[in-house]
Parts: structure tokens; sequence; C-alpha cells
């Protein structure tokens, strides 16, 4: 043993304020952890024989314990002035070593899992490199065993269509309501993350499941894969699936979404008898002209993933039934579409940019607003985009925005609050000038 | 990779939530360790993945909340220099300051993915930090009570002032006395960079604390 490793864990301990616990310190030095164990224990023995400034210790104690008649084992973090007291309690002692080291008192355990907590990520593959327990059959599944793991799983589960089919397929959606709490952006870039590995999973999938006569290969892809996870997911993720597939097929079909444009007509319709999730596919070809549509279902999966905005969704009625509501986008969308031919040669120019940032950042909602109510929502799109040759200030402002009827004003009130601190683009000349004549 | 800038998207209001629910934490925190109110108020909560103290008493959650809720806009402009959380004690003598000072770069940009997931890995790092700062730090006297400042750039808070930003939560200019402290004895705790936000964290104590 490294005789340096004392002024190590002094330099630690003493000159960097940290907590030492043994699984850090094995992982900083590359020891094993039995070793680190014994370097934590001889530190404190020979600091506490120099008397210098006192320390504090946590011990890891285990046994066995007899509980009303109920042996256990137990296996407890204890601090320094129960250790007497729990070991004393236990019926045989099967393990006891220092478990941190630190110059503050603790007041709960917290921290010390704080501390392990980057040291392991930093070593996620080989944080076990050290460690004493080692099972040989325990290795990790590869990439194919875990997508095949994932079939057999989704396979036999696609009757419930509530959020607990979600878990059945994938560990990832439970993970969905624990990240809800954290509110704002990191919650949200956690679920988008989490997403994006289960769209790998699920493109296998999707080939299997042969679902609408469609022409094209790239189109048939995220209709099957918008059809399992329509029913396992719920609105949310499945929307979020799509969307982000969306993105990844922005790219091949931007330059031939005009051609397909007249064609997605004859097949809207026809996907419109055919099944719910087609108009996620129609969306996903014209992507880069038809934001208002994608964008109306982002909307809905985001906002209902944000608890921060806590409007209900413009998209009015028809969130409640979740599997109408692409049905009823699609009609929709068979009707104002003659009228949206007109404008995608002015928005895709602002969806090519959008589509950047949608990527990063919640969805630009103006598009929302445009497609729910038919005409009249597409006009008010229209119209916000008009205004902002580049800039997102106008979409981005009605996040807090309540119904589309009301937006309106809503939308150029969070303009004005948000105009101190936006840069003056040129669309937002316009619109100050509007409230400034105040 | 999407490169966004300070223009886009309101990138400031980005920032702003972030350093806000930052704040929040570190301010439950800040009350947890240093005791002001007694522990049994705190429960566990997860933040950044990690344990962190949250409190349960709903009032002085609001206070908090509504305190952080003005402060945000000032965050969103850049304007907010430092956001001070003094521990007074019954006399209403700052006894300690916990001083985070913040400031953006002016040409904000961020082209990373990893971004994120580093900002959050910084700022796991101050909560640690807060949680140890005992070690460096006497004792408070009993009875103590907190308050919030705002330092900020030029003259943002005339705005303040003029608008009410929550009603009834009216924010006015500080005393000479909760400012400025006997003897101060300055401890830094930790400081991070990152391409959105630098941050800095450090206790001015006084000497004599009882």
């Amino acid at each position: 043993m490294d005789e340096l490793y004392l002024d190590n864990i002094d330099e630690f301990v003493n000159d960097h304020d940290k907590i030492v616990t043994y699984k850090w310190l094995s992982l900083t030095l590359g020891v094993h952890v039995n070793t680190a164990k014994q370097m934590l224990y001889h530190y404190l023995d020979h600091k506490r024989k120099e008397s210098s400034a006192p320390l504090h210790a946590t011990y890891l104690v285990s046994g066995k314990f007899v509980d009303n008649g109920q042996t256990s084992h137990k296996v407890s973090v204890v601090k320094e002035d129960q250790l007497e007291d729990v070991k004393s309690k236990m019926s045989l002692i099967v393990s006891v070593h220092v478990y941190s080291v630190q110059k503050a008192l603790l007041k709960d355990s917290g921290p010390l899992y704080g501390v392990d907590y980057d040291a392991v990520k930093d070593n996620l593959k080989n944080c076990s490199r050290y460690s004493a327990i080692r099972c040989a059959s325990a290795v990790p599944r590869s990439s194919v065993e875990l997508q095949q793991a994932r079939h057999t799983q989704l396979a036999p589960a696609p009757e419930p269509e509530h959020k607990k089919s979600a878990t059945n397929g994938d560990a990832t959606p439970a993970s969905k309501p624990s990240t809800k709490p954290q509110k704002g952006i990191m919650g949200m870039f956690a679920n988008k993350s989490a997403l994006k590995n289960q769209d790998s999973g699920k493109e296998v999938k999707s080939e299997q499941k042969e679902d609408a006569p469609v022409v094209d290969e790239p189109k048939s892809k995220p209709a099957a894969k918008a059809n399992p996870m329509m029913n396992f997911f719920g609105t949310q993720a499945a929307k979020k699936p799509e969307k982000t597939v969306k993105q990844e097929e922005a790219a091949p079909s931007s330059s031939s979404a005009e051609q397909q444009r007249p064609s997605s007509q004859p097949e809207e319709t026809h996907a419109a008898a055919a099944a719910p999730p087609k108009n996620s596919k129609k969306d996903s070809r014209s992507k880069t002209k038809r934001l208002e549509d994608s964008d109306s279902e982002e909307e809905k999966m985001d906002k209902k993933k944000r608890r921060r905005i806590k409007k209900p969704e413009p998209d009015s009625s028809d969130e409640d039934v979740i599997p109408d509501s692409p049905q009823q986008m699609e009609t929709r969308e068979a009707s104002p579409s003659p009228k949206k031919k007109a404008e995608p040669v002015s928005q895709s120019h602002q969806g090519n940019c959008e589509m950047k940032m949608r990527k990063k950042r919640r969805v630009l909602k103006s598009r929302t607003f445009v497609d729910d109510e038919g005409c009249i929502v597409t006009e008010k799109g229209y119209e916000s985009e008009s205004y902002s040759e580049a800039e997102d200030d106008v979409p981005k402002d009605p996040i807090p925005a309540k119904r589309p009827a009301s937006s309106k004003p809503d939308e150029k009130k969070s303009q004005k609050k948000a105009s101190a601190n936006s840069n003056k683009g040129t669309k937002q000349a316009s619109i100050m000038g509007f409230f400034q004549k105040k | 990779m999407t490169t966004l800038t300070r223009q886009d998207l309101n990138f400031g209001q980005v920032v702003a939530d972030i350093l806000c629910e930052f704040l929040e934490v570190a301010i439950h925190l800040i009350l947890y360790v240093r005791e002001v109110y007694p522990s049994g108020i705190f429960q566990k909560r997860k933040k950044y993945n990690v344990p962190v103290q949250m409190s349960c008493h709903p009032e002085l959650n609001q206070y908090i909340q509504d305190t952080l809720h003005c402060v945000k806009p000032l965050i969103e402009k850049n304007d907010a220099e430092k956001v001070v959380v003094v521990i007074m004690d019954k006399e209403h003598h700052p006894v300690e300051r916990f001083v985070f000072e913040m400031s953006q770069p002016p040409l904000l940009s961020i082209s990373s993915d990893t971004l994120l997931s580093h900002v959050e890995q910084l700022l796991r790092a101050f909560i640690l930090k807060i949680s140890v700062c005992d070690a460096v730090l006497n004792n408070n006297p009993p009875g103590c009570s907190f308050t919030v400042l705002v330092h900020t750039r030029d003259a943002a808070t005339r705005n303040m002032e003029k608008v009410q930003v929550i009603k009834d939560f009216p924010w006015i200019v500080a005393d000479e006395q909760e400012v400025h402290m006997q003897e101060p004895r300055l401890i830094p705790l930790k400081t991070m960079t990152s391409d959105i936000v630098k941050m800095q964290l450090y206790v001015e104590e006084r000497a004599q604390k009882t």
C-alpha cells in the first residue's frame, strides 16, 4: 500500500472539506474497496491519536437482527455515537467498517449518496471493478438482447390502453411520472432522452407489425411505429416519440415534402378510415410544411409533461378521449388542407429554423393554435408568422397563454413582458408599436 | 447538435428557470443545515438525482416561492448580481450571509447536448457543499430568522417597486443594518463556470456570533 494515501485522505478531508466515503476513495485512488476501508480506518486512527481537528465518521454495520422473533439481515449506516448501540442490538455481527470520514457532523445521510453519485456515474461501466461482490453470471446485456427483451414484453400487452401497460414494455416510461415532480427544464430533458432510447427499440418492432397498405417505405415506419406506441403509452408518450421520429425523418423528407403533399391528401382520407395513428405518418411525411399539425400533437404531449404549464390543451375537448383525438385531427386536416397548401411555402422557412430549436426546447406554441379549430385557427398561425420573419418570440410566448380564443390577448400580453429581455426583432417592432401607442 | 443563442426562444427564461429552481433548493437546504427552523418540518426529497431536504411548512414554502418568483425577472435580464440569504439573530443583526453571485455571459449560446447534464452536475456539487458547510462555520445562536436580499445592477429595482409582480408581496430597499455585517469573515464555498452561467457561493460570517 502506498504510504501517500494518508496524505491524500488528509488533503481530501481537511483541505477540500469533502466527505470521503470508501467507495469514492476506491474509485478515486483505484484500489479495491477493502483496501479503501482499511485506509480510512488507519487514517482515522492516526488522526485521532494526533488529536487535531475533530473528525467525524460513519460506519456500516451489518449482521443478524432479531425483531419480534423474526430474524433478518440488517445493514445500516450509523453515526459514530450510535455505533456501539447498534452493535449491541444485533445478535450476530457480520461486518463493521468505516463508511465515510468527514470534518462536518452530518445531520442526515443525504450527502453520503450525493458523494458517490458522480463518482459512480463517471465509472458507470466498471463501477464494480474494485468491488468485493462478484457474480460470474451477472453480465450486462448486449443491445440485441435488450431489444429482444423489450420485444417479448411489449407483444403480449397491447390491449390495455392506459399508462399501466407502459411499464410492461419499458422501464423508461415508468420513470416519466417520477421525473414529473422535477419541475421545469430538467425533467423535460430527462424525459426526452429517455424517449429517444425507446425510439430505437420501437423501430425494430414496428417493422414487424404490419399495419396498413402504405406506399412508401419510410412512411410506413412512422405509421406502424405510432400504432404500438399509441396503444401502450397513451397520448403523451406516443406523441413524444412521434416528434423525435419526425425530426429524424425531417431531413430526408424535407426535399420531397412538396411532392408528397398532394399524394398525402388521398392517403389521408384513406388513412382516416383505416386506423387512428395514420395522421402521425402523414405528419411526419410533410413535417416541414405541416407544422401546425405536428405541433399541435407535440404541444399536447409537451404540455402534459410540463407541469409548469398547467394550461388545458388548446386543442380543446379532444384531448379527453385519447384515441379519438388523432382521428379528429385527421378530419380537420382534410378540410383546411387546401388552405394550408398556400401557407407552407412561408412556413417551411420558419419550420426549418424552428426544427432545430424544437429539439432543444419546448414546442413552439403558436402552431398549435393554428390547427385546432380549422380555418380560424389556421389564420391565427399565419398571421403570427408573417410578423415573425426569423424570430420565434411570438411562438414562444403563448406557452403561458390559455385558450385559443383568449390566446391572442394573452400572447400579446406575454410578448410585452418578454419584450424587455428579448431582442427587438423586426416583427417585434411592429407588435411593440401596438402597445407603446398606449 | 443545436445552437441556440440568447435571442432564440427566450433563452433567458430557460436560464432563469434553472437558477430559480436551484436557489429554491439551496435556500431550503441552508435553512435545514444551519438549523434556522427545527428539522422536523423538513422532508427528504429528490433533486438533481440526490436527496435534499425541503420544508413542508406551507407558509414558508410560499414565502420562498414568492421571493424567487420576483427575483426571476431580474435574473432573466441578467440584472441580478447577487442573491443573498441572510441569517439574522434575534436583534435582526446579520449573523451569516450566504452569497450567491451569478453572472451570465452576454453572448449566451448553448452548443452541446450534454450541457444540461453538465449544469446539473455542477449544481449537485453546490448542494453537496452546502450540506457540509457546518465544518467551516460556527454555530448560530438560537432564535434566528432569515431573509433574502437581492443586489442588482444599475437601477433594475426601480421597475420592481413600480410593478408588484406578486400582489401584497412588496420588495423594499434593504436597511443598512441588514446589509452590513460587523467584522465579516469570508469563507468561499464553491464556484462553477458553465456555458450558461457563472456562479459563486461564499459565506460571510460574523466573527462573534453571540
